[in-house]
């Protein structure tokens, strides 16, 4: 083998020591023969034998080891410069001559040289890039298909060593008969081709596919270079899937679906279809603003503006659309950006709302004549009551101007206390009816909450009906509607007297939240309790019918709990109770600390 | 004494409110008709109305407007008298000063201090 150099640096080959030597002895035993003959020549027979003798030592030497070449070279042209001075002198001519010959020795070595290393350069760079290659190569006789080359690449492909293949024939590579075949069928039809796509088999049995391309490199030998496609296959594999899913899902999906490339519908699914009335061929290709109720179209190029930016987000919103038949139906639009055939577009679904949205119609206008019956009812109730009202109170206030007795005054009185309640639970059922529909305001203002629960309990006169310890901080200010917890309070108050036999005792007290961002103000008595079973329900309104059966002790709670918990909760707050049967009733307001945003 | 114009159409509480308003030291006026009722205030104004609001063939809002209005009557007491809610709303828009409310049914002495508010005790 030679040594193989490029740039200076040994890049292949190996220094075969043996025949170096034997070369040496060689180029020695050349130069000292050239040597004896050109001195026998000049002696003996001048002009018989020229210069060109030492060509063949240094054409040697430099043949096999291109610099070392020059070096002998020089030493040729030092004897042969020697000889000719010896025998020359002092013709200065024929000195002159013999000094230009070796010289020549000098040049035309290096010529060689430099030739020969240029062309070992240029081999050595085809071998790297050979067996560098990233492509697998190998070169098979189309005779006997024997492999005559391989490169490291292929072999690494088929996990096995270039030895190793090189001892089969190319055509057991192929995983399958089939495709052997093919190959053969091919190579016989075609001649060089590329881009066939087959299945190699590695050396643990296994199918790895490739891209074959081949081509003849005389009429024997082919050059075929192989590129491993495993992982395109798995990614067209991959791919397939995933389009198979999302048509099945498109297809299946029962949410409309539709596909805009600037406007302009591209795609629709079975369902838009259904919802629409339209056939995917009436409208594919069209704009979809068209469908657009036309007060909202504005609003829905501003939709798609916000989602073609230069920073697509997904979005949502409610549209109407008219449909074939010319009905408009509610939906909500949820748009994606996605990219289809390589463009920017939009993948729409859509969620027809049109019967939900006549729910909530129907719900809110049911409510709005509930609210309305409750109203007339209110008002049918209460002018009635005006007569007995005013009656009662001039009967009572002068007994003796009508001539009524102490017995029936009294009787008397007991009317006008039911007329008073049948009054206040016609206005509790007005103000539970202002609350449900949401259109009452709450005005926030600071005030004392020590100084609230005295006014409460003496415009209630609680002190005289009950032992009442209070455990409030004196200077904490609370944020809330005042007149609202004011009532709420008084609810709280009333029920606790109303629930609860002498000696009764009421005890109001604070703590803040556990975290922090709430105020709890409890009421708590020594009645008769709650039992569990009425726990939730006594904050439900009209649910006494239940309650009665349970127990007439619960008779006269009237709406006023429903109130105070749906006060609470227009405040971001809450009432909770907690009860022991015939131990008495806790009941806990929950206020925030800070106004709600929605409050 | 006061005179105080009683507009409503329900007899049995006219009849009750006759009484009742005797009783508290004023002269009560009945008015069944609305229309007779706005030329009677041109006529012989009284110090207060107690008006109504379901009335008709006008209601007692149209009644107040036409007060106010053609007859130019700005600073007399008008009670609106009803079992209607939710008036307060409408009547903090307008913003009367000699405009309020009592809500039916009345006790005696709700009826004592409303109108007090407007004719002193």
């Amino acid at each position: 083998m030679t040594k193989i150099t490029m740039g200076g640096k040994q890049v292949l080959g190996y220094a075969g020591t043996d025949s170096d030597i034997v070369r040496a002895v060689i180029a020695v035993a050349l130069i000292i023969s050239c040597t004896l003959i050109t001195a026998l020549s000049f002696s003996r027979l001048p002009g018989f034998v020229n210069y060109q003798l030492f060509f063949i030592p240094i054409l040697y030497v430099t043949y096999f080891y291109a610099r070392k070449g020059l070096i002998v070279a020089g030493i040729c042209g030092v004897v042969y410069q020697a000889i000719g001075y010896y025998y020359r002198y002092p013709d200065p001519a024929a000195m002159a001559g013999v000094t230009s010959e070796a010289i020549l020795f000098i040049i035309i070595a290096f010529l060689i040289t430099y030739f020969i290393e240029q062309i070992r350069a240029g081999e050595a760079q085809y071998r790297t890039v050979f067996e560098h290659s990233q492509l697998g190569i190998i070169i098979f006789d189309r005779v006997d298909f024997s492999i005559q080359r391989t490169n490291t690449k292929i072999a690494s492909m088929l996990h096995t060593s270039e030895a190793a293949l090189q001892t089969m024939p190319f055509t057991s590579l192929f995983f399958n008969p089939t495709e052997k075949t093919r190959f053969l069928d091919s190579l016989e039809k075609y001649g060089d081709i590329q881009d066939f796509e087959t299945q190699l088999r590695t050396s643990d049995g296994e199918g790895c596919w490739v891209n074959l391309s081949w081509s003849a490199m005389d009429t024997r030998l082919v050059s075929v270079t192989i590129v491993n496609i495993k992982a395109r296959k798995l990614a067209e594999k991959e791919n397939y899937d995933n389009m198979l899913k999302y048509q099945q899902l498109t297809e299946n999906s029962p949410t409309g679906i539709l596909i805009l490339r600037e406007g302009i519908i591209r795609f629709i699914n079975p369902s838009f279809s259904h919802f629409s009335g339209y056939r995917p061929d009436e409208v594919l290709g069209k704009e979809f603003l068209g469908m657009i109720d036309p007060r909202e179209q504005d609003n829905f190029r501003l939709f798609c503006r916000n989602l073609s930016g230069t920073t697509p987000a997904p979005g949502q919103k409610e549209f109407r659309l008219a449909t074939k038949s010319g009905e408009v139906r509610g939906v909500v639009l949820f748009a994606n950006p996605i990219v289809d055939h390589g463009q920017p577009a939009m993948m729409i679904n859509l969620m027809d709302i049109s019967v939900q949205q006549r729910l909530e119609e129907q719900i809110h206008q049911d409510n709005e004549r509930r609210r309305g019956i409750i109203i007339t009812v209110a008002h049918e109730l209460r002018t009635p009551l005006q007569p007995i009202l005013g009656y009662l109170n001039l009967l009572i206030q002068d007994p003796q101007g009508f001539g009524i007795l102490d017995e029936t005054k009294k009787l008397l009185e007991r009317c006008l206390v039911s007329v008073e309640r049948e009054r206040q639970i016609i206005n509790q059922m007005l103000d539970l009816s202002v609350l449900e529909s949401g259109k009452l305001h709450l005005s926030y203002s600071n005030f004392s909450l020590a100084s609230l629960v005295k006014s409460v309990l003496d415009a209630g006169g609680y002190p005289a009906k009950s032992e009442v310890t209070l455990d409030l901080p004196a200077d904490l200010i609370l944020s809330a509607d005042m007149d609202r917890l004011y009532s709420v309070l008084d609810s709280l108050l009333a029920n606790a007297v109303n629930y609860s036999k002498p000696p009764r005792k009421i005890r109001i007290f604070y703590r803040p939240g556990t975290d922090g961002t709430t105020h709890m103000i409890s009421v708590q008595d020594n009645g008769i309790g709650i039992a569990d079973i009425m726990i939730t329900s006594i904050f439900e309104p009209f649910q006494l019918a239940d309650a009665v059966k349970l127990s007439r002790k619960y008779d006269r709670l009237g709406l006023s709990l429903s109130i105070a918990k749906k006060i609470m909760q227009m405040h971001g707050g809450d009432i909770s109770v907690e009860s022991v049967v015939n131990g008495g009733s806790t009941f806990t307001i929950h206020l925030p600390r800070t106004r709600p945003d929605n409050a | 004494m006061h005179k105080i114009m009683l507009v409503e159409d329900d007899e049995s509480i006219l009849e009750m409110m006759e009484i009742l308003l005797r009783r508290i030291g004023y002269e009560p006026v009945i008015v069944p008709d609305v229309r007779e009722a706005l030329e009677q205030i041109q006529t012989d104004p009284p110090s207060l109305v107690l008006l109504d609001l379901m009335m008709t063939p006008i209601n007692g809002w149209e009644f107040l407007e036409k007060l106010r209005g053609v007859y130019g009557k700005k600073d007399l007491p008008v009670l609106l008298f009803t079992a209607s809610p939710s008036v307060e709303e409408k009547i903090d828009q307008l913003n009367d000063p000699w405009l309020g409310v009592l809500q039916k049914p009345v006790s005696i002495d709700e009826l004592r201090t409303g109108l007090g508010k407007f004719l002193g005790p």
